[in-house]
């Protein structure tokens, strides 16, 4: 229990640090940070899949562009929507692709699973890039942010800090939902399933309904950054549901560390500042990032978080709690 | 019917290059069950090679042919010895990670050294004519590919099925295990496979050159094609490589000619109406 408050206070501090930012940061910056609050969802979805459940997917960005399309072509064209509409719309296509292709991959898992989910968004990728009439080709889709409308008064969003407020409140809720999602019976069954399935079926869970939802869920989650994203940049186009999108949340979330809840956040910042800073440095950057993956997966194959979590523990010689953030099977239940 | 028997032959030359990627990576992916992202790269990279040989060589695509699957031969077996053996003990998505970042790092060293942009390679002589069959006027360079695929599917099916090393080969794609405790050393088997998958896939990027022209993209473009090949042959099946790389070229082929908006989405429908049929592909065994 008093884990648990102390990871509230983290989350407490870290969403007031957040409110804060658009006071001390140049506009610039905080169009980063924008960025930032919605990758990390993008990537603790993904790493409930890869981290959580063991599962790679190469299919992720099919929910990012799916509902990022869906949001587009909702502003524009039904008129009079207010933001928070756009995004439950662009939420609709993502669910329902969850639902038939989980269906479809229930039963694979490891290679196969990967393997399947690469085509499941290759194929939506070749419909985005074929079907100009509605995704805009290579052109993609341009926007203009509609206004939040809460009623009584509307908030323009025009304004970047405005904006930023909206994704730190929307999407931060749904990142400590996930945390939250961890920590309920249905988290902890994704992870021992993860750990020994075949026990998990002879003790009479249904693993296949379990990861179905699992499935569902987290490419909703990442439907809502795609829309996010999408509002973001005002802009959409065949890249959001690309093999690239895919490899960009990959990178984050391993670079950051699949083994702790907020391993890929840490790979968020490290990610988007990274890029941000070599792009200027070098025109190769995307070759750095990609020997920094390779070299992580053969020297520092937990990711960063768990280089760090060794680190204190060489400093201070403390046992590190894991309060059921991470997998480890746990001793008792409480 | 003249446009028909065209077609049909780009999609045999098509299912020819395809076969000869995804040979290696159904019996790569058969035996270590790793599902090997850098294999297309290693087709680029062949063709890339090849470039870089005929520049200096004045148009030879014959030395391009023996040097270049050398060359990849030895980078796979550097590969699969100090970058994925390593990996091995961490489980298949760590393995599969690896590949992955090994052909994001080759595409953009490719990119870095000889440029984001189309190369044309030329082929000269006899190569380079036209030859008439069934009444139709037909590049040759087009059927020496065909026939190159032939040529490398009949070698691998007699190498498989009629020598020890086959047997081995087989045996290892089967129960990797048991052939180790009979005395065989199979993290050398799993060497061998990789290199010489990797030279084939590097040999298809040789061929490919002067048909596709070489550019960046080249890799993703077959990637995905190969991967739906041995998803619908069955992983780690020779014979439905074959059978799925003739049906996915001709799919490709009169996909373009009939719904060139739909060609590509029709290779998945494919890939998806046989995952609901038989999950395990069209010769495979139940997935484990």
């Amino acid at each position: 229990m008093r884990q648990k408050n102390i990871s509230y206070a983290v989350i407490g501090v870290l969403l007031l640090a957040g409110a804060l930012m658009p006071l001390v940061l140049k506009q610039y910056h905080l169009y980063m940070m924008t960025e930032i609050v919605i990758f990390s969802l993008f990537a603790v979805s993904y790493n409930l899949l890869l981290g959580y459940a063991g599962l790679l997917s190469f299919g992720h960005a099919l929910f990012f562009g799916l509902s990022g399309f869906a949001t587009a072509l909702a502003i524009i064209h039904i008129p009079g929507l207010t933001i928070l509409n756009t995004v439950l719309i662009g939420l609709v296509p993502s669910i329902v692709a969850g639902v038939v292709i989980g269906g479809l991959l229930l039963r694979h898992k490891g290679s196969y699973f990967a393997l399947l989910t690469l085509a499941f968004s290759a194929l939506f990728y070749a419909i985005a890039i074929k079907w100009y009439a509605v995704t805009g080709g290579d052109n993609g889709l341009n926007f203009t942010r509609p206004d939040l409308n809460l009623g009584i008064f509307t908030v323009s969003m025009a304004s970047l800090a405005h904006f930023y407020y909206l994704v730190l409140i929307v999407v931060g809720a749904a990142i400590v939902f996930c945390w939250y999602f961890t920590h309920t019976a249905m988290g902890k069954t994704i992870v021992l399933m993860r750990e020994n399935e075949e026990r998990m079926q002879f003790l009479g869970y249904n693993t296949n309904a379990a990861r179905l939802v699992l499935f569902i869920f987290t490419g909703a989650l990442a439907g809502l950054a795609g829309s996010f994203y999408v509002l973001h940049f005002e802009f959409v186009s065949h890249k959001a549901v690309s093999l690239d999108m895919t490899t960009v949340v990959l990178l984050m979330t391993f670079v950051g560390g699949t083994k702790k809840f907020w391993g890929p956040i840490l790979g968020v910042f490290i990610y988007i500042i990274f890029q941000n800073y070599l792009s200027e440095i070098t025109d190769h950057w995307a070759l750095f990032m990609g020997i920094i993956f390779i070299l992580m997966v053969l020297f520092v194959p937990g990711g960063l978080s768990e280089f760090l979590l060794k680190v204190q523990r060489r400093l201070f010689g403390k046992q590190v709690r894991n309060g059921g953030e991470y997998a480890v099977p746990e001793e008792g239940r409480s | 019917m003249h446009e028909v028997a065209i077609f049909f032959l780009h999609g045999l030359v098509y299912a020819g290059l395809l076969f000869l990627v995804s040979a290696g990576l159904t019996l790569i992916f058969g035996m270590m069950n790793v599902l090997n992202f850098a294999h297309a790269a290693m087709y680029m990279l062949g063709a890339y090679f090849s470039y870089s040989v005929m520049l200096h060589f004045s148009g030879q695509l014959w030395l391009s042919i023996l040097i270049c699957p050398l060359i990849l031969l030895v980078i796979g077996a550097l590969i699969e010895r100090f970058l994925l053996r390593p990996v091995h003990k961490l489980g298949h998505v760590h393995e599969l990670l690896m590949t992955f970042g090994l052909a994001y790092i080759v595409t953009e060293l490719v990119q870095w050294y000889w440029g984001n942009y189309p190369l044309a390679v030329n082929v000269s002589g006899f190569l380079n004519s036209t030859v008439k069959i069934i009444g139709i006027t037909y590049p040759v360079y087009r059927i020496f590919i065909f026939f190159c695929a032939v040529f490398v599917g009949v070698a691998m099916a007699l190498i498989l099925y009629k020598t020890r090393l086959g047997i081995i080969i087989r045996a290892t794609v089967n129960d990797s295990e048991m052939v180790s405790s009979l005395g065989i050393n199979v993290p050398l088997v799993f060497t061998g496979v990789f290199a010489v998958g990797t030279a084939l896939s590097g040999f298809a990027g040789v061929i490919a050159g002067p048909l596709l022209s070489v550019f960046p993209g080249m890799a993703n473009e077959i990637l995905i094609d190969a991967f739906v090949v041995i998803v619908v042959g069955g992983f780690g099946s020779l014979g439905g490589a074959v059978l799925a790389s003739l049906i996915i070229g001709q799919l490709q082929s009169f996909g373009v000619l009939l719904i060139p908006q739909l060609s590509m989405v029709l290779v998945y429908l494919l890939m998806v109406s046989i995952l609901i049929v038989k999950p395990s592909g069209l010769f495979g065994e139940e997935p484990l």
